[in-house]
């Protein structure tokens, strides 16, 4: 395995950059039919709404000042026109909207996933599972949400206020003038907040971080906490996260509860030209009643966009943080990648020759050097030696999920870089050290190891593996459930079926990682069986863990920092005395103990060599 | 400095209704919530009342433009009513900001309080209390649940306290104007509030099939990223994408059926808004055409009329939301209603602990199971080493586990320097008592903090040097990049199970426990490190009360005293010497470990 390397989390810009802007773009261009459809009702929105106003001011100018009740009826049908209207309106855009959303969420999504499949396994190793689940979840959504919601504002907020201002320079332009020149102020005074706000929110998200972390460490190591009396200590350590959070988040929310009012207070300022401008003028006889009260509303009318305004734009940043990380998945190449002449040779028997290899996950941190072996086609290789040796790295070369860094692999007599990765991938059987269940039923599961393998086959290979017996005390035998991950089966039925899986695949080579946690004895010798069953079909590699499977082995690989120790059968290393034999030694009086244990009235010796 | 935070019984909650709970969290804050409510009325009175001048501008107006000669309303009354609307907005903006401000500091006190509640009483459960609890479950408890409270006091109360006040007050204002004209600005309300109710339970559910789908997706996901090698070793990439791409269909359909309620409420919400805005629009012209309210009051009433129908819309929304708050709250409050360790009862005596302990006829049992440990009587003098040998499960940990009182036991008594155990306080118990367990627990914090950890006064560096040597960590840690100062955890800097032992080790002697405890120290690490941790031991063990609890013979042999355990009884006692000469269980497992080691040997002499 690669060394667990703390996972930096790269600062992605949350400002908008053309680049970015362009590939937003990019994910919506195919639905420009949703995109001019919902802002063309959102268009048509903003110009009933202000004439609805204006509806308003003919009812004080046409009818109630004239004392005209016959103009009453004109309006009135306007006025269910534009209710009808503007309904119809909202359901196109609310569709529209939610559509796209839906659909880019879906088509992101889809894009992603299977653009994972084709990276290769060091980025799998190096990124956290969590990091891209997120890019696939919450990222997505943001993007979507960017798409749709901020544009829809956007668009709403400008198409509002460019209806109630033309309606306002309809009816006067000069008021309307005077009255417009508050908006810049308005709208700067609104990007102004947006920032202080982002900023402080950014923060007291940084502090909760920590806070979070504070919680997660105490909580899983309260026990020790308890032990060393550390209780008021860290409470005290605590308690500065928990006032940092307190000053920043109260802080944000008192400039949030600002800005709402000082667009009131900026805004009333126009109110005040109103009353004062529209006041002299109506008195002169150039202005109406119903306009003054026209005028007011569609102050209002334009307040709302820019009351919304620093909400709209502080979620845009987290949308744009979001697309920068979702596109920096994207970029990620595959760093193996099949040559142009690559072939399927249809099998993988015969001879599997490591010569003189280098390899290595980071620079400098050589983890095999100069590592050459010759396994013969049918043979089963144990590779054992302490944590950190290479095991791990040699399987993961077999497999080509890795590529050496220097001397080559053949297979059949072939550098393996000369076959497809998929005709390679396609004849291996793998079992991990934790098996690795899909939700789903055990048939599946099983038959995930050949995917056009009928009922009665994976029956076959179940038996073969030893499985079937288990399966079959189930309730629901082949067809139960097996839970998220298998967690409803144990950790030795989880290996019988993830041998059965590999069974069923009939594969070339056959890789095992022999869990180091203990299961009953019974589980242990079926799990032995179904080993059995495919180191007879296939040239195996096992990482192992127990003797029995080191016994079975053709030939033993000691490892010791990436080198070759010892390397021959079980008696011929056993007479070295070497590392093999203290580790033999070491493992047998482990086995030896936990079998024959007196505490469960055993005290005649089991056969411990056969 | 600290922040203040008002002394409360978080536990009076526990009592009361769900409803009511949520209100009791306030407590220390009750005043600073009223302030915002009050002031969010205040605000819409300000507001309201910049209406109904405007009313009587529109009239005075109209007065002015009817009558000859000098106008009543002059353009120094109309500077005049320039500025009283000005300071009006200037009234309604500052206790706007007031309630925002306010409401805001309340809930971030309620949510201090929480999370340093929470932090506490966690460290402060029994042990008993910590099996029922998982940790995950805690976090979320800690975190979002607390999150969740916060947001219902500064954002979802505040906005129906905003809402009801609009509602309340503008209608009040037009009713003012003319009384049935407010009978019919709202004769629909009632009905909108109960449709939108309706409507949100109903979206809920379907929301919640969203909501799995979502779930199944993730999990669909997660398992073939996390599954990512057996996925390549089968070349099951197609296969994972067609799943995939399954699931992700069927999220886009339950998708596309919430679009599809939400497209059809709003427009319906709309055209009843709507037609009950024009019928108000029209009733009020005809109202003004029969001489009932002025042409101004008429002005008002339009500008006021919007602030009655349309947020009510909103209420259904958020009465639903409501309930998640509540939910929170009572998450939250579960964990507080856990037993907690009194922190300070129990005496905690001047004189220094020797280490002189006494079992007699100690019982102890777990919930409703079987005894864990019965009738156990033993004694030791200070500095002696007493060993448990048993089983897995016949009870070595459970006794081990009464000295620092993590379980008290439940019956007899164990006199510790002549005094009751459960006498003492359990802080001062702790404190002079080491444990180091098989897999030692280390803090994501540095070296030098995680061996200085268990003493609350500063240590100087020669100190920590002087421990770290003793416990033959010192060259290791020279090599890590840091030094010291190197965080546990970060940047490849993973620690082997003999580090972290001997960091365990460093972090005890720095303590200076008179007691010792010893859970099975050695059996992890391989057998280099184990001679080198055995070395450090035995100089720890000088002159402290040792207990040892271990499955090798070996390591054990030497102990004054021998426990053997089996289901919570002791069956065998005595010196290596004494058990050896009896027949009984530890002789077999003494033979056996033998006998194995004979084996072993012939079968490497046969190779």
């Amino acid at each position: 395995m690669p060394e667990p390397t703390w996972f930096e989390e790269e600062e992605f810009a949350d400002v908008l950059d053309g680049r970015t802007l362009r590939r937003i773009l990019g994910l919506v261009r195919p639905h420009w039919r949703h995109v001019a459809g919902f802002i063309l009702a959102i268009t048509f929105i903003s110009v009933l709404e202000s004439w609805f106003t204006f509806q308003g001011k003919r009812i004080i100018d046409e009818v109630i000042v004239p004392q005209d009740t016959a103009a009453l009826r004109g309006i009135l049908i306007n006025y269910l026109i534009i209710v009808i209207g503007f309904a119809l309106g909202v359901f196109i855009f609310i569709y529209l909207t939610g559509m796209l959303g839906q659909r880019v969420q879906y088509e992101l999504r889809r894009r992603l996933f299977n653009h994972l499949q084709t990276l290769s396994l060091a980025y799998f190793d190096r990124t956290p599972v969590g990091w891209i689940m997120s890019r696939l979840t919450s990222d997505t959504e943001r993007i979507a949400e960017l798409i749709t919601w901020g544009l829809l504002d956007t668009t709403w907020a400008v198409t509002n206020m460019l209806a109630a201002a033309s309606f306002m320079i309809f009816i006067n332009w000069r008021l309307a003038l005077v009255v417009l020149a508050v908006m810049p102020v308005l709208i700067a005074v609104a990007l102004w907040f947006r920032q202080k706000i982002v900023l402080q929110f950014r923060l007291s998200r940084r502090i909760n971080s920590i806070i979070t972390g504070a919680l997660n460490e105490n909580i899983t190591g309260v026990r020790v906490v308890k032990a060393l009396t550390r209780e008021r200590a860290n409470l005290r350590e605590f308690r500065v996260h928990t006032d940092d959070m307190y000053r920043a988040s109260y802080r944000a929310h008192w400039l949030a509860a600002l800005f709402l009012p000082l667009v009131q207070l900026i805004s009333a300022l126009a109110l005040s030209i109103i009353v004062l401008r529209g006041g002299q003028l109506a008195l002169e006889g150039a202005l109406t009643i119903g306009s003054i009260q026209a005028f007011v509303s569609y102050l209002i009318i334009m307040l709302w966009p820019i009351q919304d305004l620093a909400r709209v734009f502080a979620s845009l940043q987290q949308a744009v943080a979001s697309a920068e990380r979702t596109f920096s998945l994207i970029d990620t190449q595959p760093e193996l990648v099949d040559r142009s002449d690559a072939f399927d040779p249809g099998s993988l028997k015969g001879d599997i020759e490591f010569d003189r290899v280098n390899f290595q996950y980071e620079a400098d941190k050589p983890v095999l050097q100069d590592f050459s072996l010759q396994v013969r086609q049918g043979e089963t290789i144990a590779i054992v030696g302490p944590t950190g040796a290479g095991k791990t790295s040699i399987v993961n070369l077999v497999c080509r999920f890795y590529e050496p860094g220097g001397g080559v692999i053949r297979i059949a007599g072939e550098d393996y870089t000369r076959y497809s990765t998929h005709a390679i991938q396609s004849r291996i059987g793998m079992v991990l050290q934790t098996p690795q269940l899909f939700s789903g039923t055990i048939m599946e599961n099983i038959r995930y190891g050949r995917l056009d393998a009928g009922d009665e086959e994976v029956l076959a290979a179940a038996r073969l593996a030893g499985a079937d017996a288990f399966i079959q005390r189930l309730d629901d035998g082949y067809r139960s459930g097996v839970g998220e991950g298998g967690v409803l089966l144990s950790t030795g039925q989880k290996q019988l079926i993830s041998l059965a899986r590999a069974v069923l695949a009939e594969p070339d080579i056959f890789i095992m990682d022999e869990a180091t946690s203990s299961v009953d004895t019974l589980t242990e010798a079926l799990i032995q069986q179904g080993m059995e069953a495919l180191m007879k079909q296939a040239t195996s590699f096992v990482i192992a863990h127990r003797l029995s499977t080191i016994r079975r082995a053709d030939r033993i690989l000691v490892l010791q920092d990436g080198r070759i120790e010892e390397l021959g059968t079980h008696r011929e290393l056993l007479r070295q005395r070497g590392h093999y034999y203290r580790l033999y030694t070491r493992q047998f009086r482990e086995e030896a103990e936990s079998k024959w244990n007196p505490w469960n009235g055993a005290t005649q010796a089991p056969a411990l060599v056969e | 400095m600290t922040i203040h935070i008002p002394e409360t019984n978080l536990r009076k909650a526990l009592a009361a209704g769900r409803l009511r709970a949520v209100f009791l969290l306030l407590d220390g804050h009750y005043w600073l919530y009223l302030g915002a409510i009050l002031s969010l009325v205040l605000s819409t009175l300000a507001q309201t009342v910049i209406w109904l001048l405007l009313a009587w501008f529109a009239d005075s107006l109209l007065a002015g433009i009817g009558a000859a000669g000098a106008p009543p309303v002059a353009s120094g009354d109309l500077l005049l009513l320039a500025g009283i609307f000005l300071s009006l907005a200037a009234i309604q903006a500052g206790f706007s900001f007031n309630s925002g401000r306010l409401a805001a500091r309340a809930a971030e006190g309620v949510a201090l309080r929480l999370r340093v509640a929470l932090f506490d009483h966690i460290q402060w459960l029994t042990f008993r209390a910590l099996d029922k609890q998982q940790t995950g479950d805690l976090l979320q408890r800690s975190t979002s649940d607390v999150d969740a409270i916060r947001r219902f006091f500064s954002d979802q109360a505040l906005e129906i306290g905003r809402i009801l006040s609009l509602f309340v007050v503008n209608l009040a204002a037009i009713t003012v104007i003319n009384p049935p004209l407010a009978l019919v600005s709202v004769a629909t309300v009632p009905l909108t509030v109960v449709i939108s109710g309706l409507f949100f339970k109903r979206l809920e559910k379907v929301y919640r099939r969203y909501q799995e789908q979502d779930a199944v997706l993730s999990t669909t996901m997660q398992e073939s990223l996390t599954a990512v090698r057996v996925v390549r070793a089968f070349a099951r990439q197609d296969h994972e994408r067609e799943k995939f791409g399954r699931e992700n269909l069927e999220r886009f359909r339950l998708g596309r059926r919430m679009l599809t309620m939400y497209s059809l409420f709003w427009p319906a919400s709309d055209l009843g808004g709507g037609l009950q805005h024009i019928a108000g629009l029209v009733v009020g012209g005809l109202l003004v055409l029969e001489g009932e309210i002025s042409i101004g009051a008429y002005i008002a009433y339009v500008g006021i009329l919007h602030q009655v129908i349309w947020p009510i819309r909103e209420l259904g929304r958020l009465i639903i939301h409501f309930s998640t708050g509540i939910v929170s709250c009572q998450r939250v409050l579960e964990v507080i209603g856990e037993e907690r360790e009194a922190e300070d009862e129990g005496q905690a005596p001047e004189r220094a602990l020797r280490g002189e302990l006494e079992f007699r006829h100690v019982g102890m049992r777990y919930e409703e199971s079987e005894a864990a440990l019965e009738d156990v009587s033993f004694s030791c003098r200070a500095g002696q080493t007493v060993a448990l040998l048993g089983a897995t499960g016949s009870g070595k940990t459970t006794l081990v586990n009464l000295l620092p009182r993590f379980y008290d036991y439940s019956s007899g008594s164990i006199l510790l320097d002549g005094l009751e155990l459960r006498d003492y306080s359990r802080g001062w118990l702790r404190e002079r008592i080491g444990i180091i367990e098989q897999e030692p627990f280390l803090f994501s914090r540095s070296i030098r903090e995680n061996i200085t950890i268990g003493v609350s006064r500063e240590v100087s560096d020669e100190e920590v040097f002087a421990a770290a040597r003793a416990a033959a960590v010192h060259e290791v840690i020279l090599t890590f990049p840091n030094g010291y100062d190197t965080v546990v955890g970060e940047r490849g800097v993973t620690l082997s199970g003999g580090q972290k032992q001997r960091l365990a080790l460093a972090r005890t002697l720095l303590r200076d426990p008179k007691i010792l405890l010893l859970d099975d120290t050695t059996s992890s690490v391989d057998t280099e490190t184990e001679a080198e941790i055995s070395a450090a031991l035995n100089v720890l063990m000088q002159g402290r009360t040792t207990f040892i609890i271990a499955h090798r013979i070996q390591s054990l042999m030497r102990a004054d005293l021998i426990l053997v355990l089996e289901r919570g009884r002791i069956v065998q006692r005595g010196t290596h010497r004494q058990l050896m000469d009896q027949r009984g269980i530890y002789r077999q497992v003494y033979e056996v470990q033998e006998r194995i080691d004979e084996e072993l040997e012939r079968e490497v002499s046969h190779a």
